[in-house]
């Protein structure tokens, strides 16, 4: 867009959504200049708070009139810079579009804005006998309408799936204004499932507007169990022995001495801090079972060398337990002043083995680095700590997490289990797949995307001779006039 | 099963490759000559989707059947697309893990056809779809390009998931080539309960009881009709029952005894007394084999088999699905119905001496209408005059999504070689 036309955009924008749905002052909009990935920052030139689906429609057109890169967010609790406004732009802010529009127990579903935030459903469902199912850490914060941009997972993953498991249909505007219903509250919907294609696109293919999400039957019984091993190898072993077993926990989390110390600083739980790992198993279903499936897995755990396994089948135990472990990235602030979490993936038997080069990679850099793993899923999580304020330990702790990506890769896993690409990962997109992939990814991101205004610059590589992604237009706009952060690196 | 598709679908060639790279060449060569391609699996669900007249190339994916990778411990497989899903599921069985799906015809029938299909049966209530457990897919566009996305992790948000995009395809985006599937442990034990209904009116309580059940069924299955006649299962005393509420239960043996007591308790309090209980392994095997093959040759039982049969898929919210099954009855009074009662799937076996033109006017006016109004679809699942079937007819009315769906074709195939005429693109 020319710059001189932007003072019409934003007339055209208050005069469409009033004042108080929009913000245009710098200072106001800093904030929003990030997400949780924070080493690259660029602010919007424009932000929008819709209240409704026809708000997005209209904010949509405008930018397609006035050329301008256009992006939603959730609650901007994304780790990759999935709602990093790359090229300025409008920012389409969901958090004003956040009613629970139908719960329907007996079909099963619930629909939903996309402003949500994830537990405000799961209160709501509270005492009807059903939830929803997806429950990321940061639940208490993050959006449905973000969780399905990035096919959040969560502790649950391993027995209840990812968002797009739980995601029946949505309402989107199209890149052209269009509004489109995709999939809804009955099964298979005649055709390709784009639906699915549709989670998980981070943005970068249409702005959802309404999802139809599934809801599921609550357990009707928890065992919670706190394994203590001497050695990270005991720990995955077990894990690996669980499964082999034929157990699928409901959840199954590790955490290392490092990040154990830091909560034990935090919550005062009383985890013993000499142990190296802990096992946070939980099993669910019917009552029926659970006792039987408990014992096997602490039989299994002492098989493996656990040297103690704790049970927390108190409800309030229980929810302490699990209380620590969704706020580990908040305890993390007594460690150190910046961080930066890693989401790698790997086979789960690969699991001692990515464990040792997460070692030998934290020394080979000199930086400290603590880990909370979804480790049923092989989903690493390991957190690199820095100083954001030392060059050289910034550039330190982005190596150390490439290498430990490059290691997922190179044991056949992924670099994202459940954050994204966003603009942070772009760089091993190219080394997850091979050309043809990526050339066929472009493709389908062209077909939904034809101007690519909706969130440029992220997810697919913008070099490779693909030559359809992002490129800086000549003309001066009104996203040169802050390139951001990302140039200084 | 090569002859069987020349037969059905308008082939001048047929080939086989052996590696996803001659199958890419072969799409190539296809492209380049502006040939129609018409992908073949085992050959078993050709009569699901009208047969156009454009002469082509059956491109088979029965040669590339190989085990890639089986990471037992890691609870996830890796195999060709051609490999036909019951050798999938022998190899998985040796680990004493399934892939969670009811697959008719499991024996011809391919994993790649499968996906294609959107293969699914009874327990997706239990256990979900095919999409829920794709992991990692390659297959070859209508350029020929070959591509994969996914991976061999369970765990996996890099890049635009094609797994699910090419669930439901129909062979029309691209031909599947390997396909990585996460797989679940057996469950130990398995059990039916079934309750004789006096009437179709009494299904909705039932359904409403099983909504709200502290069980965890795999399946519940409203049955319908004469198919389900000469099961031994269903034979029970007194007048014959107006149809069937069946239940499957799946999990370790104190699971499955919970809720095989639970359910004879809620239901005796919702007045409707468990007719018979099915536990025998044999009995459950052969059950659940009858209600997984009620769509195919297989599932009329011993009666006609002379002709393909004619099937109609309606679905709906759950709610919906016993006034669903009422109106194909009023239409149809010698339909056979399996549906699934959690899920809001019904599958409708009707008579096969039906003639075109006389499921046209009743689909076009009621019942294409009606699925819709209900927040669903209605489609001819199988006919054996599949040649004579506009797509209006077999697919249904259009859908406001149907404008991005053609151009996400477009993209994938862009001079519509794959499948012509077969699917809602035309």
């Amino acid at each position: 867009m020319i710059a001189s036309r932007f003072p019409t955009l934003l007339a055209e924008l208050r005069r469409a959504l009033g004042d108080d749905n929009l913000l245009a002052n710098h200072a106001e909009m800093v904030v929003y200049e990030c997400d949780g990935f924070t080493i690259e920052k660029n602010c919007p030139d424009v932000i929008c708070f819709p209240r409704h689906t026809a708000d997005v429609q209209t904010i949509v057109r405008l930018c397609n009139e006035f050329d301008v890169p256009f992006l939603p967010r959730g609650a901007g609790t994304s780790l990759a810079g999935g709602c990093l406004p790359v090229d300025g732009g409008v920012l389409i802010v969901f958090t004003r579009m956040k009613a629970i529009e139908e719960i329907n127990l007996r079909d099963r579903y619930a629909v939903v804005q996309p402003g949500v935030v994830n537990v405000w459903l799961t209160n709501a469902l509270k005492g009807t006998g059903f939830h929803y199912a997806p429950d990321p850490s940061s639940q208490g914060a993050c959006t449905i309408g973000g969780n399905v941009a990035t096919n959040s997972g969560g502790p649950h993953t391993l027995k209840y799936g990812v968002t797009v498991n739980h995601v029946l249909g949505v309402e989107a505007v199209l890149t052209d204004g269009s509004i489109v219903r995709f999939g809804g509250p009955a099964e298979d919907y005649v055709g390709p499932d784009l639906v699915g294609l549709l989670v998980g696109s981070e943005g970068t293919l249409v702005v959802v507007t309404k999802v139809w999400v599934r809801l599921t039957r609550d357990p009707q019984g928890y065992r919670t169990m706190l394994a203590i091993f001497e050695s990270v190898d005991a720990a995955t072993q077990a894990i690996s022995d669980i499964i082999g077993q034929g157990i699928i926990p409901a959840a199954l989390e590790m955490m290392d001495q490092g990040i154990l110390i830091a909560l034990e600083q935090a919550f005062h739980f009383g985890f013993p801090l000499d142990a190296q790992a802990i096992l946070l198993i939980e099993l669910d279903g019917l009552e029926a079972g659970l006792d039987e499936q408990r014992d096997r897995v602490v039989a299994l755990c002492d098989a493996a060398g656990a040297r103690e396994v704790r049970r927390a089948d108190d409800p309030k135990e229980r929810l302490k337990l699990w209380k620590c472990r969704k706020q580990a990235f908040g305890a993390i602030g007594r460690l150190s002043p910046s961080y930066c979490t890693q989401d790698g993936v790997v086979p789960r038997t690969k699991l001692p083995h990515i464990f040792r080069r997460i070692t030998e990679i934290s020394a080979k850099y000199g930086v400290r680095i603590v880990n909370v793993f979804h480790a049923g899923d092989g989903n690493i999580h390991p957190i690199v700590l820095f100083d954001e304020r030392e060059p050289a330990q910034v550039k330190a702790a982005l190596d150390a997490g490439g290498e430990i990506l490059e290691a997922c890769i190179d044991c056949g896993g992924s670099v994202t289990g459940e954050h994204g690409i966003g603009v942070e990962k772009i760089p091993f997109m190219a080394k997850l797949f091979a050309p043809g992939d990526l050339e066929v990814m472009q493709r389908v991101r062209t077909c939904f995307n034809p101007d690519h205004r909706l969130s440029p610059g992220k997810m697919l590589p913008t070099a490779g001779g693909c030559g359809m992604e992002h490129k800086p237009k000549p003309s001066p706009s009104i996203d040169r006039t802050h390139p951001g952060r990302r140039a200084a690196l | 099963m090569l002859a069987q598709a020349s037969k059905l679908l308008p082939l001048s060639e047929t080939c086989a490759p052996a590696t996803q790279a001659d199958l890419a060449a072969q799409v190539q060569a296809c492209f380049s000559a502006g040939t129609p391609i018409y992908p073949l699996g085992g050959g078993t669900a050709l009569h699901c989707a009208p047969i156009g007249k454009r002469q082509g190339c059956g491109i088979a994916t029965t040669a590339l059947n190989r085990l890639v990778d089986y990471p037992a411990r890691d609870l996830t497989i890796t195999v060709e697309a051609g490999m036909t899903v019951a050798a999938l599921q022998q190899t998985l069985a040796t680990e004493n893990q399934f892939l969670p799906l009811d697959v008719p015809q499991a024996g011809d029938a391919t994993v790649g056809g499968a996906l294609a299909m959107n293969a699914a049966g009874p327990r997706r209530f239990g256990y979900g779809t095919i999409r829920d457990y794709v992991i990692g897919i390659s297959a070859v566009d209508g350029r020929g390009t070959a591509f994969s996305a996914g991976g061999r992790v369970v765990k996996n948000v890099a890049g635009y998931d094609f797994c699910k995009l090419l669930v439901g395809s129909l062979g029309t985006l691209a031909v599947v080539t390997q396909v990585t599937f996460k797989v679940k442990p057996r469950p130990a034990a398995a059990a039916y309960l079934v309750h004789g209904l006096a009437s179709l009116e009494q299904a909705e309580s039932l359904a409403v009881a099983m909504a709200a059940s502290q069980t965890t069924p795999v399946s519940v299955n409203l049955l319908m009709g004469a198919a389900w006649s000469e099961i031994a299962e269903f034979n029970l005393p007194g007048p014959p029952p107006a149809a069937y509420f069946v239940v499957g239960l799946e999990g370790t043996g104190a699971e499955v005894e919970w809720m095989l007591a639970t359910l004879k308790n809620e239901w005796q309090t919702a007045g409707f007394p468990v007719s018979r209980t099915v536990g025998e392994p044999e009995a459950c095997a052969s059950l659940r084999q009858r209600l997984t093959e009620f769509g195919c040759d297989g599932g009329a039982g011993t009666a006609v088999k002379s002709k393909l049969p004619l099937v109609l898929k309606l679905t709906a919210r759950p709610s919906s699905v016993v006034a669903l099954v009422a109106e194909v009855r009023r239409l149809f009074p010698s339909a056979s119905l399996l549906a699934h009662a959690g899920g809001g799937t019904v599958l409708a076996r009707l008579d096969s001496e039906l003639q075109a033109h006389e499921l046209a006017t009743p689909l076009l006016q009621v019942l294409h209408p009606l699925a819709t109004r209900l927040g669903g679809q209605c489609t001819v699942w199988s006919s054996p005059f599949a040649g004579e079937l506009t797509r209006s007819v077999c697919w249904g009315p259009a859908r406001e999504s149907d404008a991005m769906l053609k151009r996400v074709k477009q993209t994938f195939d862009p001079k519509g070689l794959l499948n012509p005429d077969r699917f809602i693109f035309g």
